[in-house]
């Protein structure tokens, strides 16, 4: 086996793991559809009666499915930091490191099964927006792209909290800081209205948002089918990726030093 | 790390022939802070031996290994694993052991088998292999029928084992086990001494254990070095350890009138006084009859005579004394209890 063959199976195997895991006790994995289902049977339906919120002609809660999609994607990946602590704090990650697998692999391997609780989501937000009627172009490539984008998405925001995992060190710690990135992220994004009822301060900071990009790159292929701004949402997305999972395999041994 | 590097290791002409499996020297870890964890240590473990590291908490074992897992880097000194440096070839260095840390380190949401069939992945098993040597490990091991059973409902002693099969399914050459019967019941702790032997024996695997069970050390060691406030304070076979704290000691009761002191051959008076005498001697067994001959003879009535041979702990309080007074730190403390918390569930 080549360097990078090891460097692949070794990703696919941790990925293995936890979704072995996953298998034994999902309980989790229906938790974490409470949130967003909230947000689309309480809040999308109680904002649906002011007319007008939503560009484009489109109801409001057409308009948040694909923003309350991300949002969720992004509160089960910014966890991920706190998982990786608890495996230092059980000795599992000294075990992980231990092995001859590279820590690429490892920290690769964390974020697919964030990607795969991501794929999760996605699937339940779409049975759900069929139930409850919300006219979403249920088309099968544009089903497959918006999962494929769950999966990069997690993958972003679980090797960033990975990354601020191996300087904060702490369960508590991770959990503020948790806190601290989802909510300013979350409203400083188009998920819940469109950027263009922002302040101007709050425009520009936007524009820096990756979960602009990504809630853009999604209501593209669930909403309008206006694919102009596609490659540059996913291009941000897969740049910021790549730096993450980058900064955290170098930063990864900082935790059980 | 590239393909070269591996095949030269596995085939290097000195490399392959080297009967060093560890070779540590002048190793030093300062951590940030000033902590000189560990200063200046050299030694060597030989292919195919128990080798023990000993030492009071905080002496720098756990930090030792850490540095020849490629867990850490050094801050200055080299290490060599079956002749291959740390360093520069990690992942080489890391396909060749094994490690069971102190605390329990598999995993409780996957089931025996599962814990065993994804670590054969991560350290990349054959796949015609693998599942004959989980079979056979879970089956030595008496972990058979609760293959399927997740892990967390597992005994303590249970998981350790578990932790060892791991070492059987993957064979490294090298196995480093960190406190292998910390918090184990008797029965557990006997039945995890027998499977490392079965190991070394059989697959001829060399292990490096640290432990503070003087007992078990002796028991299971070829060599020991006792490390002590970050340096090496003694080393060597448990037997001339021993025998470097002083001879036997034989006490003697009596009836009758002691001498006051013994020939020079037999051996040197400790203490003496109201009918018992304690005797400095080399090899107790054998002094036992002439010792006796000569008391009464002097005019003694021998009532008993009772032989105590230094033990390790003996040993260990000799040389780790000076840091014993110093204790280990709360994390410390705190990983040792939690690993004995979480074996006695």
């Amino acid at each position: 086996m080549s360097s990078l063959q090891r460097s692949v199976s070794s990703a696919f195997t941790i990925a293995e793991m936890e979704a072995r895991k996953l298998r034994h006790d999902s309980t989790e994995l229906w938790m974490r559809t409470v949130q967003p289902a909230l947000w689309l049977l309480v809040f999308g339906e109680v904002f649906n009666t002011i007319r007008g919120l939503a560009p484009g002609g489109y109801s409001y809660i057409q308009y948040i499915a694909p923003g309350v999609l991300a949002q969720s994607v992004l509160f089960i990946a910014i966890f991920y930091g706190i998982t990786i602590v608890w495996e230092r704090d059980v000795g599992l990650l000294t075990k992980l490191l231990s092995t001859p697998s590279p820590r690429i692999s490892v920290v690769v391997g964390k974020a697919l099964a964030a990607g795969v609780r991501g794929i999760f989501q996605g699937i339940m937000i779409f049975a759900l927006a069929l139930i409850i009627g919300v006219n979403l172009r249920f088309d099968p490539l544009d089903m497959a792209g918006v999962l494929l984008v769950s999966v990069l998405f997690a993958m972003c925001f679980a090797s960033l909290s990975m990354t601020l995992a191996s300087f904060l060190k702490t369960r508590d710690r991770m959990m503020g800081i948790g806190q601290v990135i989802t909510m300013p992220l979350f409203f400083a994004s188009n998920a819940i209205y469109p950027i263009s009822l922002m302040p101007a301060w709050l425009q520009s900071v936007s524009a820096y948002n990756p979960l602009s990009y990504v809630v853009d790159g999604m209501r593209a292929m669930l909403l309008t089918g206006d694919y102009s701004g596609l490659p540059v949402d996913i291009l941000v997305l897969l740049a910021f990726t790549i730096v993450f999972i980058l900064t955290s395999s170098v930063l990864l041994k900082r935790l059980i030093e | 790390m590239t393909v070269p590097q591996q095949l030269e290791a596995a085939s290097g002409p000195e490399e392959s022939v080297s009967p060093t499996a560890v070779q540590v020297s002048g190793l030093t870890k300062v951590y940030p802070g000033g902590t000189r964890a560990v200063d200046d240590v050299s030694f060597d473990v030989k292919e195919g031996e128990i080798f023990g590291l000993l030492g009071p908490n905080g002496a720098g074992k756990t930090t030792t290994i850490k540095m020849i897992t490629t867990l850490s880097k050094p801050t200055a000194g080299t290490i060599r694993v079956f002749g291959v440096d740390t360093r520069s070839s990690p992942e080489t260095v890391r396909r060749m052991l094994g490690f069971v840390p102190q605390a329990i380190s598999v995993d409780g949401d996957l089931t025996g088998y599962e814990n065993l069939l994804i670590f054969s992945k991560l350290f990349y098993v054959d796949r015609e292999q693998r599942s004959k040597r989980i079979r056979d490990a879970l089956e030595l091991f008496g972990l058979a029928d609760r293959a399927d059973d997740l892990v967390k409902h597992y005994s303590g002693g249970m998981m350790r084992r578990l932790e060892i099969a791991q070492a059987l399914v993957n064979r490294p050459k090298l196995l480093f086990l960190d406190e292998p019967s910390i918090g184990l019941d008797p029965y557990s702790r006997l039945q995890v001494i027998d499977h490392i032997r079965e190991l070394n024996r059989n697959f001829g695997t060399t292990i490096l254990l640290t432990t503070h069970d003087m007992a078990e050390a002796d028991e299971l060691c070829d060599r020991l070095a006792i490390m002590s406030l970050g340096k090496i304070a003694t080393s060597g076979a448990p037997k001339e350890l021993k025998r470097s704290v002083g001879g036997d000691v034989l006490t003697v009761t009596s009836s009758g009138k002691l001498p006051d002191s013994v020939p020079p051959e037999l051996g040197k008076v400790a203490s003496s006084g109201q009918g018992t005498m304690k005797i400095l001697t080399v090899d107790g067994e054998k002094a036992i009859p002439r010792i006796t001959d000569f008391l009464e003879a002097s005019g003694a009535v021998v009532e008993s005579v009772s032989l105590s041979r230094p033990t390790l702990d003996d040993v260990f309080m000799k040389y780790a004394k000076g840091s014993l007074q110093q204790e280990g730190t709360y994390k410390d403390a705190r990983s040792a209890r939690r690993s004995a918390t979480r074996h006695g569930r």
